[in-house]
């Protein structure tokens, strides 16, 4: 697959160095294009370049973050965001998802561990390519396997599964979702499983149990783990974070 | 009359008792307020013996009674004086200008007990009751008369910018003043001076000194001290720490950026205060981030942890394991050298509930220290609440534990048989899924 443009919203010249050079774009399959310090900066830098990625300061000079993202996203609806910010705060996480930002990270920034964040854009930016050519005639043998996987979600989704399903080798499908998407089977399979899980989190009042079977977990000790790894906070803890802050919404 | 000098000197007494006992700043108005009380008691000690000799000229020798009216009068002079001082002080620190008066009200004092050592005294004999007359008690009412234009001015000159309840204070003396001293120009027998003089004392006292006010103002300030400790940004303070890690891996010090690495995790997580509880895994990652940094520290340092892994999603009141931590490490191996191990465990009990374990290798209570840990661990609700000192992370989580979680859960220390002793915290497990 093609490389993937990025460019870095920060206002602290050391902050995107260490983007820069503490992570390895390289192994991930992107690069980085550009650099901004300032909200006006980035909104030209986004015009000009128009990356597929854009990881964002909140906190920068002229125009705040979900400024510039918010106006970036009228020209550029395909350009994934991923806010960074020492803000430790929820409801900037509540705006962020307002404006669909794509992924949010807290500072202090752990540089081996921005490679998950990658992985989850790389899936966004698929699903949403996906989405835009649903209505083509011919179907791309990804599109039917994720498909399957978004159907199956609840039962045993295994790469030998879809392998006996699909009437290919386990091995090329593997290598499929490598070239396809950029991610492996499992980062795919859990990235879609979380996904869900989210939305019957803060959509329904299904018990922790009962999400955790429902996005293909039987043990739910391992969902919460495999949550809170992905999430930074347990399935209760992240339905109580949003009810607490949409009660003081409407406060 | 005896009766009545007596009766205010001990309700004096008692005030002067709790005011030197209660703990207090030491300002220029308190100490005023200190030597007011004591020349106030001097001064009814002095009302009462002359009150007994101007009654008995007969038999007291004259030289014996002039000099107890002279100090009963000098002392008088001094307590106008002291009551002008404390109002002229209360006035600066309310206004923030200067005392310009001091120099005139100190020069008249002077002149005030000259004339009340040295000009002859003279005795009046009434029916009702005798009492001393003359040159020497116009320096008394004088000095009354001087002390209290003094007050008035400084009163209505500044009285948009003074407290309400300080308006009141200065204005019930100056009423009190003005009364009394008018009553005893007019009816010379009563001696009711002393009465006027406790009462203003006392107004003082209820509506400006009293313990209560004394040690709010001192909690105030040991407050407005920790506040401005905290008020250092702490976005500012983990974003520079955040820039060095960076540049310090840039640099290829992986070390050193991992270090710093930690000491933001513990700023970061240490400052979420706002949430009086938090999962379990949440503490112990504020905890590891604390020992990551002592062990590096004290590299003969160790720590070990136990966890139930199904306990990671419980919730517990907020920070209470560092602090247990840190009092282990201070008070336990400290001791030596900070050689030994902590071990952090968190188990299940048998009957449904979560015990956290903080088990050190260090030097163990000294003799005595077992009884009184306990002690403040099992009246937790009696200590008042301490803004410093020893024991204070302690009592504060055994405090939260309590009122968090309930009664029936808590802290308490055993000994282990090898050395070191075990902290254990027992917290309710709410049996909802995690």
């Amino acid at each position: 697959m093609k490389k993937l443009r990025v460019l870095l919203v920060d206002d602290e010249i050391m902050i995107r160095e260490g983007f820069k050079r503490l992570f390895d774009w390289e192994a991930h399959d992107c690069q980085v294009v550009g650099e901004a310090a300032d909200g006006m900066e980035a909104l030209a830098k986004i015009d000009s370049l128009d990356p597929d990625i854009a990881i964002m300061d909140i906190n920068i000079p002229i125009m705040n973050g979900l400024k510039v993202i918010q106006l970036a996203r009228i020209k550029h609806p395909d350009t994934a965001f991923v806010i960074v910010s020492g803000y430790d705060d929820f409801s900037y996480c509540r705006e962020a998802l307002r404006l669909q930002i794509t992924d949010y990270i807290l500072k202090p920034v752990n540089y081996e561990e921005f490679g998950t964040c990658i992985d989850n854009l790389k899936i966004a930016l698929f699903r949403r390519q996906s989405s835009k050519t649903e209505d083509l005639q011919e179907e791309r043998t990804i599109t039917g396997l994720t498909r399957y996987m978004q159907e199956h979600l609840a039962e045993e989704v295994s790469l030998s599964v879809l392998a006996e399903e699909f009437h290919l080798s386990a091995q090329y499908i593997s290598q499929l979702f490598k070239n396809e998407i950029g991610v492996g089977f499992l980062t795919y399979l859990t990235n879609i499983r979380m996904e869900q899980a989210k939305k019957l989190l803060l959509s329904t009042s299904l018990s922790v149990a009962e999400v955790s079977e429902k996005s293909g977990y039987g043990d739910y000790r391992v969902f919460t783990k495999v949550f809170k790894k992905s999430e930074g906070v347990t399935p209760s803890q992240y339905r109580r974070d949003f009810l607490e802050d949409t009660k003081s919404v409407q406060k | 009359m005896l009766r009545m000098e007596i009766a205010l000197f001990m309700v004096l007494a008692f005030v002067a008792f709790i005011y030197f006992s209660a703990e207090k700043k030491y300002t220029l108005l308190h100490k005023t307020f200190s030597w007011l009380l004591i020349v106030m008691l001097f001064h009814l000690v002095m009302d009462g013996i002359t009150v007994y000799t101007v009654n008995h000229l007969d038999t007291v020798p004259v030289r014996l009674n002039d000099l107890f009216h002279r100090l009963f009068i000098g002392s008088m002079i001094l307590v106008f004086f002291l009551f002008y001082q404390y109002i002229a002080i209360l006035v600066e620190e309310e206004t923030g200008k200067p005392r310009r008066l001091d120099k005139a009200a100190k020069i008249f004092l002077l002149i005030a007990e000259l004339g009340d050592m040295v000009l002859p005294i003279h005795y009046a004999v009434t029916p009702l009751g005798n009492y001393s007359d003359g040159i020497h008690v116009v320096f008394c009412y004088l000095s009354v008369a001087f002390y209290f234009l003094l007050c008035a001015g400084l009163l209505l000159i500044n009285w948009k910018k003074i407290q309400q309840k300080k308006k009141t204070a200065i204005g019930i003396a100056l009423l009190i003043e003005l009364l009394v001293t008018s009553l005893q120009g007019l009816r010379h027998t009563w001696l009711i001076s002393g009465m006027g003089l406790t009462l203003i004392t006392l107004a003082f006292y209820l509506i400006l000194e009293n313990p209560d006010i004394l040690r709010a103002e001192l909690t105030e300030q040991k407050m407005s001290m920790l506040y401005l400790k905290s008020q250092v940004n702490p976005h500012f303070l983990y974003n520079t720490l955040d820039t060095i890690r960076i540049q310090a891996q840039l640099n290829g010090d992986k070390q050193v950026a991992e270090l710093l690495m930690h000491l933001v995790d513990f700023f970061r997580l240490s400052v979420k205060v706002d949430r009086p509880m938090v999962d379990l895994d949440d503490e112990m990652e504020l905890l590891e981030a604390y020992m990551e940094l002592m062990c590096y520290r004290y590299p003969e340092l160790e720590c070990e942890y136990d966890m139930d892994p199904d306990l990671g999603g419980a919730p517990v009141p907020n920070f209470i394991l560092q602090p247990i931590v840190e009092n282990s490490l201070l008070h336990g191996l400290k001791n030596k050298g900070y050689r030994g191990k902590v071990t952090i465990s968190a188990h299940k009990t048998s009957d449904g509930n979560m015990e956290i374990r903080v088990r050190d290798t260090g030097s163990g209570f000294s003799p005595g220290k077992k009884a009184a840990i306990d002690e403040l661990l099992e009246s937790y609700a009696k200590q008042p609440p301490k803004l410093v000192g020893n024991s204070i992370g302690i009592l504060n989580v055994q405090k939260r534990i309590k009122l968090l979680c309930g009664r029936a859960y808590g802290l308490w220390y055993t000994e282990n048989e090898e050395g070191g002793v075990t902290a254990h915290i027992l917290l309710p497990l709410k049996e909802e899924l995690m």
